[in-house]
């Protein structure tokens, strides 16, 4: 019998982290079958999917995290989860697009853009900000699978930016991916 | 996902850097059409065009607002109406011409190019009667274009034909006269004319395409502009093969937008994929103009000295960065120079900066020739004719393309301006100097020799 696990970590970002948490896995059997990192204003969080002999428990791999002798401290959360993993596939959803949204920095305007997204059945797949001059910019990767007019979603997506005072652009990730991929 | 910055600079292109696809032109076969009469060859013309391109616009509108990148015209070019007509008179080419406007306008595209033929080694009775239809039949249609080639690398000129051409665009000029003779705006003579050309007013579906085929031209002068305008103000020690580099980047991206919407459309459709266009075709909006890309690569007045090598340059980036983003490409592609379609060519002429020997020069080296350019009304057909003669002789010794789109505007001099509207634009008249010189040499008629296709020097 397994035990698979699902591990977050969060830290101030230094050399060696990656090492310290895959090492602790290693040392309690455990078999590390993906992970994702990533790092925001100094701070490095990374996700971990593992699986271990049954009799290790998610107590256990937080037990041994906390010994590690670290600069940093390492938050970790780790639960199990049960049946076969959802596999991540590379390939996009057919009515993938991004949208841009920019506009003078101030409180609420992703909350405003995730909040529209939802209520029209959009999932956010990826999201990225950045802030210069005062321009705040939202960069968003979309499911509109279940949005049964593109049209009319991009109409209301426009009204919501001009009484937000925002500049949105709504476009099929495809015209991204060519003007920046050069096909294998 | 893609990094934000690439996502940003390609919506900065497409928002607010004039990137459009400018042209979807389908190309339909019309040759199987020919009936013994005019009448049912017409309506067989029109149910063709119906049949091929009834959901074309629809369609085109459709990718367009899926990507979300505008596609700015919808197009067909048909086979070269001399062959389609073959046999038929004068009147009845004028009664083509008018069956074609009604199938355009039916489908709902802009424009419809292939009103043509082919006579670049002779002339048979069919065509002189073509040639004679053409002042009426662009005069009785709003969205049918013409264009005939005379010329090839091949075959030399046929300087017979070129003959009849110089007074009959004055004939189709002065049979527009009240729209200031915008009929010879849709007319263009071609020395080595391509059988894909997505462009008007040359485009034509080639003897050598297959049923129906979807051409794509893109454009994008505004986006290379910015483009050189951004890495100018970021960079120091800039030398001018940086700047080809960033040209050839930014044609790549432009062409690979072209490129997805084409494909897409002809997927739908169930139209093979033709080619694509790269061509760099300004507008007359500010800042769509490769005027305008000339000024900021140096030269302080469009027609100045260093004029042809900057258009040189460009012509060759633009290539270079489109034959790579494409599978196939075709037509035209390069940079267009048509003066009344861009606002700061059609400024040079009106400041005395851009003379017609000058834009001549310019066109050894930009992809198509002398392009809409309006010249006094009174400039005899003889003059007209020996203009055409001089870029078609380009064109031929130097295995490349050239056309000339000149309108001689009646009753205006220079001085005067004259504004067609719309992607057609507005100019100064510009001036032609020697007028009435030539007349002994276009007299002489026959066939301008192919050249020696060796000792190249």
């Amino acid at each position: 019998m397994s035990r698979q696990m699902i591990i977050s970590v969060m830290s101030q970002d230094r050399t060696g982290i990656v090492a310290d948490i895959t090492g602790a896995i290693y040392e309690l059997g455990g078999d590390l079958a993906d992970l994702n990192q990533s790092t925001l204003c100094g701070y490095l969080t990374m996700i971990l999917f593992a699986t271990f002999d049954d009799h290790v428990t998610p107590d256990m791999l937080i037990a041994r995290v906390a010994r590690i002798d670290s600069p940093t401290r390492l938050d970790i959360v780790a639960r199990e989860v049960f049946g076969p993993p959802t596999a991540t596939s590379d390939k996009l959803p057919k009515r993938t697009y991004i949208m841009t949204a920019q506009g003078v920095n101030r409180k609420g305007i992703v909350y405003g853009i995730s909040s529209f997204c939802f209520e029209h059945d959009i999932n956010i797949m990826d999201l990225a900000t950045t802030t210069s001059k005062n321009t705040y910019t939202m960069v968003l990767q979309l499911d509109l699978t279940a949005v049964p007019s593109i049209t009319e979603v991009r109409r209301k997506l426009l009204k919501y930016a001009e009484e937000h005072h925002l500049q949105v652009v709504l476009q099929h990730h495809d015209l991204f991916k060519v003007t920046n991929e050069i096909p294998f | 996902m893609l990094r934000s910055d690439q996502i940003l600079a390609t919506v900065e292109m497409i928002q607010k850097e004039n990137l459009d696809v400018r042209t979807v032109t389908m190309g339909i076969n019309l040759l199987d059409c020919r009936s013994p009469s005019v009448n049912k060859t017409c309506t067989n013309i029109k149910a063709r065009i119906a049949d091929k391109a009834g959901r074309f616009v629809e369609t085109c509108n459709l990718v367009s607002r899926t990507l979300g990148i505008p596609v700015v015209n919808k197009r067909i070019s048909i086979t070269p109406i001399s062959f389609v007509g073959a046999g038929f008179d004068r009147d009845g080419f004028i009664e083509l011409a008018a069956s074609l406007d009604m199938a355009a306008d039916s489908v709902g595209v802009d424009i419809l190019g292939g009103f043509s033929a082919q006579v670049e080694k002779g002339m048979t009775r069919t065509d002189r009667e073509y040639i004679h239809s053409l002042p009426e039949a662009l005069s009785v249609s709003d969205k049918v274009c013409a264009s005939i080639n005379i010329g090839s690398s091949q075959k030399g000129i046929n300087m017979d034909a070129l003959a009849m051409l110089g007074d009959t665009i004055k004939d189709i000029a002065d049979k527009t006269r009240d729209q200031g003779g915008f009929g010879a705006a849709k007319f263009v003579v071609f020395c080595n004319q391509p059988g894909d050309n997505p462009f008007m007013a040359g485009a034509i579906h080639g003897l050598e395409e297959a049923d129906t085929v979807l051409n794509v031209g893109v454009s994008g002068p505004g986006v290379i502009a910015r483009a050189l305008e951004r890495l100018i103000s970021s960079r120091s020690k800039l030398r001018l093969d940086d700047i080809a580099e960033e040209i050839k980047q930014t044609t790549f991206r432009v062409t690979r937008c072209g490129e997805l919407v084409g494909r897409q459309v002809s997927n739908i459709l169930g139209v093979s994929f033709g080619v694509v266009d790269l061509s760099l075709a300004p507008t007359p909006t500010v800042g769509d103009s490769v005027g305008e890309i000339l000024h900021i690569l140096g030269v302080d007045a469009i027609g100045a000295p260093g004029s042809t090598a900057i258009v040189a340059m460009l012509n060759d980036a633009v290539k270079k960065g489109g034959i790579f983003a494409s599978k196939t490409v075709g037509g035209l592609s390069g940079a267009f120079i048509p003066v009344m379609e861009d606002a700061v060519l059609a400024a040079a002429v009106g400041n005395g900066d851009l003379c017609l020997e000058k834009l001549e020069a310019m066109t050894c080296v930009c992809s198509v020739g002398i392009d809409m350019v309006a010249i006094p009304g009174s400039v005899d057909g003889d003059t007209i004719a020996a203009i055409i003669a001089d870029e078609m002789a380009v064109g031929m010794i130097n295995n490349k393309t050239t056309a000339v789109r000149i309108i001689p505007v009646p009753g205006k001099e220079v001085g005067d301006s004259v504004s067609f509207g719309g992607l057609f634009g507005s100019s100064p008249i510009m001036p032609v100097r020697n007028v009435g010189k030539s007349s002994r040499f276009i007299r002489w008629g026959g066939r301008m020799p192919a050249p020696v296709h060796s000792f190249k020097n």
